[in-house]
């Protein structure tokens, strides 16, 4: 307590020190004197007598043994001002440090949220997510799996499904909103162990088909119809019966804010695929046992269903919902924690070698306090306090910068999953603390090394020279070594990007416009009233002002993230027995459609009134599915079975049209059409070629709908241009997001070999004014350190080739026609980093041959 | 002569069980006391001052000498004076061990 005490009243203590000496010496003086001394030798004897005052002073105060955190906070104190002293350096180092610091914290946050943080069920290690598997394939449960799952599986203590969907909703009398949701069953409450708020979950009767339709919904739904209220989902009225916890919106791997239930009907065949199974594992019970238990199942099942099924190799299979949660979000994470890191290497390395320099510079004062008695470890203890001061510093404008970056990332950043959770925490505090302690260790280590070097070969001043430029010279090359894969990730993405941006959707975008349109199925159930809906719609769209042409296609161009694919089977050309069909982006267009993009016909017919619901199935074909499956070019005429019936009429190919991507620019423009009139599909984008501004006719044709039935929800009203626009954003901010890590890098690169010479230049100005004077070229002295910088920049960036070789396959799956070892863009980098350092060399050595020899030789 | 390692502390309780004193007069009793055999480094005895404070063995208050100056007194508190016998039996132990020692032939 005491010492505490001592601390806290130091100056008073220290205050009465003093006064108590100064009286001892003082009463010794007198007593002296009245013993005959004269009073000016007293006075000097007593004080002989006594000691060196400071001494005792600074033995009183370790007496005290609070001697280390005085000194700690002198230390402290005395690096302040020396750091306040060189604002330039303080300046710039702190701020590399910061956004160093700020871009790992903020990385380090989404990993904790997404990668670290375990998903909100209790023991969510148990829960699994079940769908199908045939090879490569995966894709949802039918009816006939799930039903056969509830009575045979032993695996579960609880099983549930959800269907995801995109359904009309209408609250009151809102106009109607399409809104994504799942529709679940009771199973999945008791799987996830997830509980209401108020109200009940939903319960095993409300499944029974036909028991009257209730819903669950999120608390923040719940101040817009709560408990007990109506709402109509799709055209049915849902009563809401339980409101989720506060902040629940996601159950499994779906997110939403109505929960209506799933009333799964008794299936007729194998078939549609629309069920996500959901459950949770008996205790002891691994995935392996679960996955043998439900591949029983499958094959059990399979004979029962084979005229609607064929794949007998396909299994019902269970997956950690961890996994199926977090997808290939630690790979996206770790991408981004990779290049982070680069940067913040690079920063380190500049402001240690910064830092070196610094030292190198205060030889001299650091010398004279060795001399005046500081130890060795004192000295060493005052340069890691300036280190950890800025380190400190960097730390807490990095944790704003964090603060600020979480935000931006979860804005801008990649698509991951429970990215949006990501907050600053605690946990994110103490990692930007520690990343400091460890950057103040480096970054006050070198110098403090170079310190204890000096001491023991006993050359002071020149080999602690010679050293600092032989580690600041190994700083130079890691950071050139570093930025070399970052550059290079740039560049690949950039590259990949670029052709991105070229390829060609497949149609002129300029003055199309779309309005997406589904028909809630409750008054839209049949092909009837769709297609009397379509009636009456189309005139009226063309009628809108400024549209020139209209055509509808379930699907738009050109990524559709939730596109059908329909297996099929050639007639001329039958699958393997084990049920490999191939696989197409099946969409239903109309035959204005394709007039309206003005894509070609290229063989054959488009769709005509004739090919009506009882006339045979027709289909067009998009020319990369003909020239995959017909390459002589004649896929007219032929005919396939669709779905894996067998015993339906065949279809037949009538016509083959130019390309549109409709899976994203990156995918294959592969398609098969169908016409609505042999089925009509409950949503439909309306595509319309306009004059004048796209925008403007979109918000008219949504007008002129909502006239038609203010109940069918109409959205993304936009011009297509926008949409091809933003189907390339996540590519786009990738590109812009390592593109930045690489600036920062190149940029520190070259103002650490930029320093570097510059301060070797410095230093050898005598020796550069002797080689003038004795009749050196200006060219010669330039060329002798451009080759210094460069021999550092060089030795670097052949460093940092094999890094980006060995690292850069990271990115294949983010690249678009270019391979993760593309030998033109690591070229083209490597020679955007040479360049740079050539400049950054060029530069200081330039101004070292303008160096008069005479003032040269007048240097000290 | 100079001091044998720790035996500082115990002088001081010595001059102090006589009454308070202020530090030089701790010095000038010890001095007068050993009749100037005893060379006590003078500036020395405030770290032990302190640190026998820090013990609670000596108080420590400023007030006004008899010569009229304020000044910062010394005394012994109870521990001090339990302390200062202890150490003293200790010492006397001590002393007597070694000379049986040395007087051994």
């Amino acid at each position: 307590m005491s010492r505490w005490r001592a601390f806290f009243q130091k100056k008073r203590l220290d205050r009465e020190l003093d006064e108590e000496m100064r009286l001892h010496i003082e009463m010794e003086a007198a007593d002296l004197q009245s013993r005959g001394v004269a009073p000016d030798i007293a006075r000097r004897e007593a004080t002989i007598a006594f000691g060196g005052v400071e001494r005792y002073k600074e033995a009183h105060r370790d007496a005290r043994g609070i001697r280390w955190l005085e000194d700690a906070l002198a230390d402290l104190r005395y690096a302040a001002r020396a750091l306040i002293r060189s604002p330039a350096f303080t300046l710039s180092s702190v701020l590399v440090l910061a956004l160093g610091i700020g871009a790992s914290t903020t990385i380090f946050g989404a990993i904790d949220a997404v990668l670290l943080t375990r998903l909100p069920y209790s023991h969510d290690e148990r829960l699994v997510e079940i769908g199908m598997r045939n090879g490569d394939n995966t894709w949802h449960l039918s009816a006939v799996d799930y039903r056969a799952l509830e009575s045979d599986q032993r695996s579960f203590t609880a099983l549930g499904a959800e269907s995801p969907n995109e359904v009309a909703v209408r609250i009151g009398n809102a106009d109607a909103v399409r809104q994504s949701m799942a529709f679940v069953t009771s199973g999945v409450f008791r799987a996830l162990g997830v509980t209401v708020a108020s109200g009940r979950a939903i319960q095993p009767s409300d499944e029974t088909p036909g028991a009257p339709a209730v819903a669950v919904v999120s608390a923040q739904m719940a101040t817009r119809a709560g408990l007990g209220q109506t709402i109509t989902i799709g055209g049915v009225p849902h009563t809401i019966v339980g409101v989720l916890p506060p902040g629940v919106t996601t159950l499994g791997r779906l997110s939403g804010d109505i929960w209506p239930v799933l009333q799964v009907r008794p299936p007729t065949r194998r078939g549609p695929f629309f069920l996500i199974g959901l459950a949770r594992l008996k205790d002891g019970v691994t995935v392996d046992a679960a996955t043998r238990d439900l591949a029983g199942i499958s094959e059990r099942i399979f004979p029962i269903w084979a005229s609607s099924f064929q794949a007998r190799s396909a299994r019902i299979l269970p997956m950690p919902l961890r996994e199926r949660v977090l997808g290939d979000a630690s790979h996206t994470l770790g991408v981004f924690g990779g290049a982070v890191a680069l940067v913040l290497l690079v920063a380190v390395a500049n402001v240690s070698s910064l830092a070196l320099v610094r030292a190198t510079n205060r030889q001299r004062e650091l010398s004279v306090r060795a001399m005046l008695g500081g130890t060795r470890g004192r000295l060493a203890r005052l340069l890691v306090a300036e280190s950890l001061l800025l380190a400190v510093t960097g730390a807490v404008a990095g944790v704003l910068v964090a603060i600020l970056g979480l935000r931006v990332l979860v804005a801008i950043g990649p698509h991951v999953p429970r990215l949006a959770d990501a907050k600053p925490d605690v946990t994110m505090l103490g990692f930007a603390a520690v990343v400091a302690i460890v950057i103040a260790v480096i970054v006050g280590g070198a110098p403090v090394w170079l310190l204890a070097r000096s001491h023991a070969t006993g050359s002071r001043v020149i080999g602690a020279a010679r050293g600092t430029q032989a580690t600041r010279a190994g700083f130079v090359i890691a950071q050139f070594a570093l930025t070399l894969p970052l550059l290079a990730g740039a560049g690949l993405l950039l590259n990949s990007f670029l052709r991105l941006a070229r390829v060609r959707p497949g149609f002129d975008a300029s003055g199309l416009a779309m309005v997406h349109v589904s028909l809630p199925f409750a008054r839209y159930g049949n092909d009837t009233t769709i297609a009397a809906y379509w009636v009456r719609a189309l005139p009226v769209i063309r009628d809108v002002p400024g549209v020139l042409d209209a055509g509808l296609t379930e699907f738009a161009p050109p990524n559709e993230p939730a596109m059908d694919f329909n297996n099929f089977a050639l007639m001329d050309r039958p699958a393997p027995a084990d049920g490999g069909q191939p696989e197409s982006p099946w969409i239903t267009a109309t035959a204005d459609y394709f007039r309206t993009l003005r894509v070609p016909l290229l063989d054959g017919r488009l769709f005509t009134l004739a090919d009506s619901a009882s006339a045979p199935p027709v289909v067009v074909v998009s020319r990369a599915w003909a020239n995959h499956y017909y390459p002589d070019g004649r896929a007219v005429g032929h005919q396939m079975m669709p779905g894996g019936c067998t015993t339906c009429p065949p279809t037949t190919i009538v016509g083959i049209v130019g390309d549109i991507k409709v899976q994203g620019l990156d995918a294959p423009a592969d398609a098969i059409y169908v016409p609505p009139t042999q089925g009509w599909p409950p949503q439909f984008n309306v595509i319309a070629r306009t004059a004048g501004p796209p925008a403007e006719a979109a918000k008219r044709m949504v007008a002129a709908l909502r006239t038609l039935d203010a109940g069918v929800p109409l959205d993304h009203a936009m011009p297509l241009e926008d949409r091809v626009y933003d189907s390339v954003t996540q590519p786009r901010h990738w590109t812009m997001l390592l593109g930045g890590f690489a600036a920062a890098a190149l940029m520190l690169a070259a103002v650490g070999v930029f320093g570097l010479l510059s301060y070797n230049i410095s230093t050898r100005r005598r020796e550069i004014g002797v080689r003038m004077a004795l009749g050196a070229r200006a060219s010669a002295v330039i060329n002798m350190f451009v080759w210094r910088g460069m021999g550092h920049a060089l030795l670097g960036t052949a460093i940092g080739l094999v890094l980006a070789l060995w690292s850069s396959h990271a990115l294949s799956s983010a690249l678009f026609g270019v391979s993760a070892t593309d030998p033109t863009t690591l070229a083209a980098v490597t020679v955007v980093l040479l360049v740079v350092a050539l400049t950054a060399s060029w530069l200081p050595a330039r101004r070292a041959a303008t160096v008069e020899p005479v003032t040269a030789l007048r240097l000290d | 002569m100079d001091l044998l390692q720790g035996t500082l502390d115990l002088l001081i309780l010595k001059t102090l069980a006589l009454g308070p004193l202020h530090g030089w007069g701790i010095s000038k009793r010890l001095r007068d006391l050993s009749s100037e055999a005893l060379a006590v480094g003078q500036g020395s005895l405030y770290p032990a001052l302190y640190r026998l404070e820090d013990k609670g063995w000596v108080t420590a208050e400023w007030r006004h000498s008899p010569e009229g100056r304020k000044s910062k007194f010394y005394s012994l508190t109870a521990t001090g004076r339990k302390q200062f016998a202890a150490e003293r039996a200790q010492w006397r132990e001590f002393a007597s061990a070694i000379e049986q020692v040395l007087a051994a032939t």
